[in-house]
């Protein structure tokens, strides 16, 4: 069996030793790990458990030996190179903005314009490249009540990093200042300064 | 010869603090002072004690110090002292006076060793219009220095761990990754580019980033030494009596800090900080395991985690970025309590 040893190592020198087998097709399917302290064994095991591969393990002599088997695991090992960047960029971002300027899309039946914003909405986290903000002004606040069946995509949107401005003049105006729990209050100031910065301003 | 400090240590810089869970519990057993003019003490979390004089002064005290970082002695010395003076900072205070501690093993170093270690400290101290005004040394093995520090603040200008709000949001003004790089350096898997980079943000006083607080009238900061941005941001919210949310997508990271976490790079003290800060309420939204771990790193005379108010965010990190802290970012916000007190996610 392949056997990675890293007695005398320091740490964290035996988890990466640990690490590069895992990535290694060398290292088959089952390889042992031997580690001579209980600090090396302890983060390893921890690190196995926390990535989902399967171990076991047994001390004798003030060693470890850890039986890792990779066949089961389902861990995901994404490419180093693949964040190598300096800014880690998990998504695109864009340059645009998104401005709500009600609660409801396009002229007509109010009941279509609801679902139709909701749905625009829905589409947002699909893009290919996401809006760098969304501000929301008038009655465009009102998308961002909690108790509101878009709060929760608009959640996802922030967890993505899009920046959500609610303009804080409306949100008082509509008396909505415990209902809004996304996003943050703005004032008109940084409102202009975005939508003036930014390469396309898109209202829905 | 050349001296070598890294030579002589396994853990360096904040990486050598006692794990922090343990150190919590033995703090609560301790009986704390009761006197009125004690504004801070360890009952927060803090990275000071200040102690009231009168109603327009109040004097900001700390100590910190640590076995070597780097190999080179003027160097330890300027980074040590750095870190020391931090908590100054970090409490809005302007440091005054201080003390250095020393511990250095006179029969295995030159005494060159011991009069560079100083040179850096007093050079560092006099960046920050610090006075040295003593000390203390004693024969130990690794050598370990560091300064005790005393600082003035208004009483009514203290910034402290429990002044976060609901709906601040947090600027932090050194990118992450200095325990990870320093433990790649002595694996010589970190690239020269990336070493260089760590000791000049370790060496990087927090003065300006502290000024820049001061100007805006920020409440709450603290900053981000050995029991990482998690661990800090924890004992912040804690102390605030609010939760924390952290996206880890925006905090800045020094050079290939992600690229040696994914190769395994992750020094022991990320997995003390990981129990400490996972027993005291973490959340993982789908996040990503480096980063996870990346959020544990201890830093050594680490940036400034600041609590501001979202209208004066941007102004404050444009302002951040011209005294010179150009990866200064926003990286998360304070909410009202929620289940956990810290929530990590990208």
């Amino acid at each position: 069996m392949y056997i990675v040893d890293t007695c005398g190592l320091k740490c964290p020198a035996p988890l990466i030793a640990t690490k590069r087998a895992l990535k290694d097709e060398n290292a088959g399917d089952i390889f042992q790990v031997v580690a001579d302290s209980s600090t090396s064994f302890g983060n390893i095991s921890r690190f196995l458990k926390d990535n989902n591969v399967n171990f076991t393990w047994e001390e004798s002599e003030g060693k470890w030996i850890l039986t890792i088997s990779k066949s089961g695991s389902v861990m995901v090992t994404s490419e180093a190179t693949e964040y190598c960047s300096k800014e880690i960029p998990h998504m695109n971002k864009g340059e645009f903005i998104i401005a709500f300027t009600s609660d409801k899309m396009g002229d007509g039946d109010a009941d279509l314009g609801h679902i139709l914003i909701g749905n625009f909405i829905r589409a947002i986290k699909d893009l290919d490249v996401l809006p760098s903000k969304m501000v929301f002004y008038n009655k465009g606040v009102a998308l961002g009540r909690s108790d509101s069946d878009i709060a929760g995509d608009l959640r996802v949107l922030e967890q993505m990093g899009v920046d959500l401005l609610f303009c804080a003049t409306c949100v008082n105006h509509y008396s909505l200042q415990d209902k809004i729990n996304t996003g943050r209050m703005s004032n008109m100031f940084e409102i202009a300064q975005t939508m003036a910065s930014a390469s396309n301003v898109i209202k829905p | 010869m050349k001296i070598d400090l890294l030579r002589m240590v396994e853990n360096g810089g904040c990486s050598s603090k006692i794990p922090p869970q343990m150190l919590e519990e033995i703090l609560l057993s301790m009986p704390l002072p009761n006197d009125p003019n004690i504004l801070v003490d360890i009952d927060t979390h803090d990275d000071a004690g200040v102690y009231k004089v009168n109603e327009d002064l109040a004097l900001v005290f700390t100590t910190d110090f640590f076995p070597p970082v780097c190999s080179d002695p003027y160097e330890f010395g300027q980074i040590a002292a750095a870190n020391s003076i931090s908590d100054i900072y970090a409490m809005g205070g302007k440091p005054v006076i201080a003390l250095n501690i020393m511990m250095f093993p006179a029969a295995k170093l030159p005494m060159e060793a011991y009069s560079d270690i100083l040179r850096g400290g007093a050079d560092k101290a006099a960046e920050a219009g610090l006075r040295i005004i003593g000390g203390h040394t004693i024969d130990d093995f690794p050598p370990k220095y560091g300064l005790a520090v005393i600082g003035y603040v208004h009483p009514e200008r203290i910034i402290t761990n429990s002044g976060a709000r609901e709906g601040d949001v947090l600027i932090l003004t050194k990118p992450l990754g200095m325990g990870i790089i320093l433990a790649g350096q002595r694996l010589k898997i970190a690239s020269d580019s990336d070493i260089a980079e760590a000791k000049r943000l370790m060496k990087l006083l927090n003065r300006t980033g502290a000024e820049v607080m001061n100007q805006y009238r920020v409440k709450g900061a603290t900053d981000v030494t050995g029991f990482g941005l998690a661990g800090h941001a924890l004992k912040m919210a804690k102390a605030s009596n609010v939760s924390i949310e952290i996206d880890m997508n925006k905090v800045p990271l020094i050079g290939d800090t992600f690229m040696l976490a994914d190769e395994g790079c992750i020094p022991g003290a990320c997995f003390r900080n990981l129990v400490f800060v996972e027993n005291n309420s973490l959340l993982r939204m789908n996040l990503n395991y480096n980063l996870k771990m990346i959020a544990m790193d201890a830093q050594t005379s680490g940036g400034l985690l600041m609590s501001v108010k979202p209208e004066i965010a941007n102004i404050v990190v444009g302002k951040l970025h011209e005294a010179g802290l150009d990866r200064s970012s926003i990286i998360g916000k304070v909410t009202s309590r929620q289940e956990k007190y810290l929530y990590l996610y990208f």
